[in-house]
């Protein structure tokens, strides 16, 4: 399914069962973008492996924003223009994401609950390295229908 | 010790001269700051305005790889343009301002404590951004606290539209202080 059908049809409706799995996105590490001046460039422990190394890092992190950003990336290929609208997005960091690791998003509908004409969705979400380590936990709330 | 095998080219190619200005860089950013624990005290109460140029959500939307065409209010040739999304014109990325709440939340005059992680964030979208608002970052310092041994400031953020009033954004959010 090409971006333009994806955003125009969001994959999640009103008869979505809980227990859907959400379509993953992968993103690398990269380096030169973890050292963007999007992000400041002012803690070197997201770009520098010297300086990451010295606060015992065995490489560089992304920051955490990164990460929400992926996970955001995929709710929106699956809620469309329902995610920017009355939703609920909570992460919590709980490992860091070194450069040049492999992240995949995922996520999978815990709960509906009926509103208005429709459905509050709870999402489960998450993102992890290739070797299923988690790396960012939480989930998301979008009102789909309503 | 580690670090001294670790080369500042370890990860992307780099001259003499590039890595001579990267270490120059990094000593100047470690002179003079101070933890944000040290820096906030509980009901510390901060504002900026920030208008979200076009430009500004492409070098995000970039950054995070994310070609979404709702997003983008700048190509190359055309330049600015109007954008299209379901709610118009080009909007920004759902979770964009949570990024700049950091240039708010602590004193940006001060040099910024490096060394620090984002490590929590809860976050209610309310309503579309249209790229190009500015918008008002406002933040209070809501709590510090222990946990395991280390040091966590706590945040309470909304951010509304200068114009309008609008209110998009709510969240709360911790840093982990050295």
């Amino acid at each position: 399914m090409s971006r333009t059908d994806v955003l125009n049809s969001p994959l999640v409706t009103r008869d979505t069962p809980v227990g859907y799995q959400l379509q993953s996105i992968k993103k690398k590490a990269v380096i030169q973008l973890m050292g963007s001046r999007l992000w400041g460039r002012f803690n070197p422990n997201h770009w520098d492996p010297v300086y990451a190394a010295t606060t015992g890092l065995s490489a560089p992190i992304q920051t955490g924003e990164m990460s929400s950003a992926y996970l955001a990336e995929m709710c929106v290929n699956h809620f469309g223009a329902q995610m920017f609208s009355n939703a609920r997005m909570v992460c919590k960091y709980v490992a860091s994401t070194l450069a040049n690791e492999v992240i995949v998003t995922h996520g999978v509908v815990r709960e509906k609950a009926a509103k208005g004409n429709g459905f509050r969705f709870t999402v489960d979400i998450w993102s992890e390295n290739e070797a299923g380590e988690k790396k960012t936990v939480g989930w998301v709330e979008v009102d789909v229908g309503v | 010790m580690q670090s001294e095998t670790i080369r500042t080219d370890a990860l992307r190619p780099l001259s003499d001269i590039q890595i001579e200005q990267t270490r120059e860089f990094i000593d100047s950013l470690e002179q003079g700051s101070q933890t944000y624990w040290d820096m906030v005290e509980i009901g510390d109460e901060l504002s900026r305005d920030l208008h979200i140029t076009p430009e500004l959500v492409i070098l995000y939307a970039d950054a995070v790889e994310d070609f979404n065409p709702w997003y983008e209010a700048w190509k190359m040739n055309t330049w600015h343009i109007k954008g299209e999304s379901p709610f118009g014109g080009a909007i920004v990325p759902p979770v964009l301002v949570s990024h700049f709440v950091l240039s708010v939340q602590f004193d940006h005059n001060k040099p910024f404590a490096i060394g620090s992680i984002h490590t929590f964030h809860d976050s209610e979208i309310l309503a579309p951004i249209p790229v190009g608002a500015t918008v008002r970052i406002a933040t209070r310092a809501t709590d510090k606290y222990e946990k395991r041994g280390r040091r966590y400031v706590r945040h309470e953020v909304n951010v509304t539209d200068v114009e309008n009033g609008t209110h998009y954004f709510r969240e709360t959010r911790d840093i982990l202080s050295l």
